[in-house]
């Protein structure tokens, strides 16, 4: 037998291994190896060393596993509600944005009919205007003051009980 | 043992999609079953990344975190089992780097693509206690004796039966390079094997 035959025959059986080969190589290999007692060890070989890859065992605990699926598990209910959380919060955002925007429109246009119905002269219901958007941001900024008051005039009430 | 492989309850799309749907979803009893499945593979492939069960333990369960993180990257067009690999590889190697710099017993070997050197199975190595049969016990000792990429190359593909494509993916180079890595990687097992054959 020529000796190219059995070095395609490692080559196909390697490739078979490896990446798989076509029916007719598939054939003609299987004929090969039935006649040659060489590359018959050498696939014998082969097919060992690829089952003795394949095995290694551990044991499972399953415990360890049980508890590593409810860990995962909860993180990802977790970023579930996160993620739920700050949708809800661009949602709101997004509405008090065309909430302002619309309602600016619109309380414009009837400040301004309202001052053109009453002969008001236009500084004045601009000015209206910039104090019904500013009063409660101005609050806001305001109620800490007031609130520090207040929580000092409670606890120098508490200080005169005790 | 073998790890279970149980049904999924996706009828209408493939199966990869279905993972990556319900990864999106943080669909939390679909992804523990999946942490269930493929428990024992991600377990055994970072164990001889790291040679310890404990450090393979922890890192398995980094990777699921990792995953759920990382969850929008993985659009199931792909099989989940290299991108699942990939993300236990890249973690295995910052642990391992982290590791030797703290240590700094191991020297950077040149030669591997991932720039560290890998621990070695040797004989009290979780790797080699799991070897149940003979010739499994003279691989895991002929495995030790291997390059990093010829041993990976091989594990993922006769253990965790992953494609020359999805392991070019795993490892990050080309299928050619892949495909000669198991080759010779292959050929060394059976010299190796084959020597203790004749010997016997």
């Amino acid at each position: 037998m020529p000796i190219e035959n059995h070095e395609k025959a490692r080559s196909l059986f390697d490739q078979s291994l490896v990446e798989g080969i076509s029916l007719e190589d598939r054939h003609w290999l299987n004929a090969h190896v039935r006649q040659c007692a060489e590359c018959g060890r050498y696939v014998d070989l082969s097919e060992r060393t690829v089952r003795a890859l394949d095995g290694f065992a551990f044991e499972l605990d399953p415990a360890a596993a049980l508890r590593l699926a409810n860990v995962v598990r909860s993180r990802a209910e977790r970023m579930r509600s996160a993620e739920a959380h700050a949708k809800n919060l661009w949602i709101g955002t997004a509405v008090a944005i065309l909430l302002t925007v619309t309602g600016s429109a619109v309380t414009w246009r009837s400040l301004a009919w309202m001052a053109s119905e009453w002969n008001l002269p236009s500084r004045v219901w601009q000015i209206v205007f910039a104090v019904f958007w500013l009063l409660p941001s101005l609050l806001l900024a305001l109620l800490p003051l007031f609130r520090r008051r207040l929580l000092g005039e409670e606890s120098d009430s508490e200080g005169q009980t005790v | 043992m073998v790890a279970v492989v149980t049904a999924f309850s996706c009828v209408a799309e493939p199966e990869s999609q279905c993972i990556a749907s319900a990864l999106r979803r943080r669909d939390s009893e679909f992804i523990g079953r999946l942490v269930s499945r493929y428990h024992y593979r991600l377990l055994r492939y970072l164990v001889y990344w790291t040679s310890s069960r404990e450090q393979a333990e922890d890192l398995v369960q980094e990777t699921w975190l990792h995953v759920l993180e990382r969850a929008g990257q993985y659009n199931g067009r792909l099989r989940f089992e290299p991108w699942l690999f990939s993300i236990a590889r890249n973690l295995a190697i910052d642990h391992l780097r982290k590791q030797q710099t703290a240590t700094a017993r191991h020297p950077v070997c040149p030669e591997d693509d991932a720039g560290l050197n890998l621990p070695a199975p040797d004989f009290e190595s979780p790797f080699f206690a799991a070897a149940r049969s003979e010739d499994a016990k003279r691989i895991a000792a002929a495995l030790g004796a291997l390059e990093p990429i010829y041993r990976e190359a091989l594990l993922l593909r006769f253990q965790e039966e992953l494609s020359l494509a999805e392991i070019a993916q795993v490892a990050g180079a080309p299928v050619s390079t892949v495909s000669s890595r198991i080759h010779r990687g292959l050929s060394m097992l059976q010299s190796s094997l084959g020597g203790v054959a004749d010997a016997n």
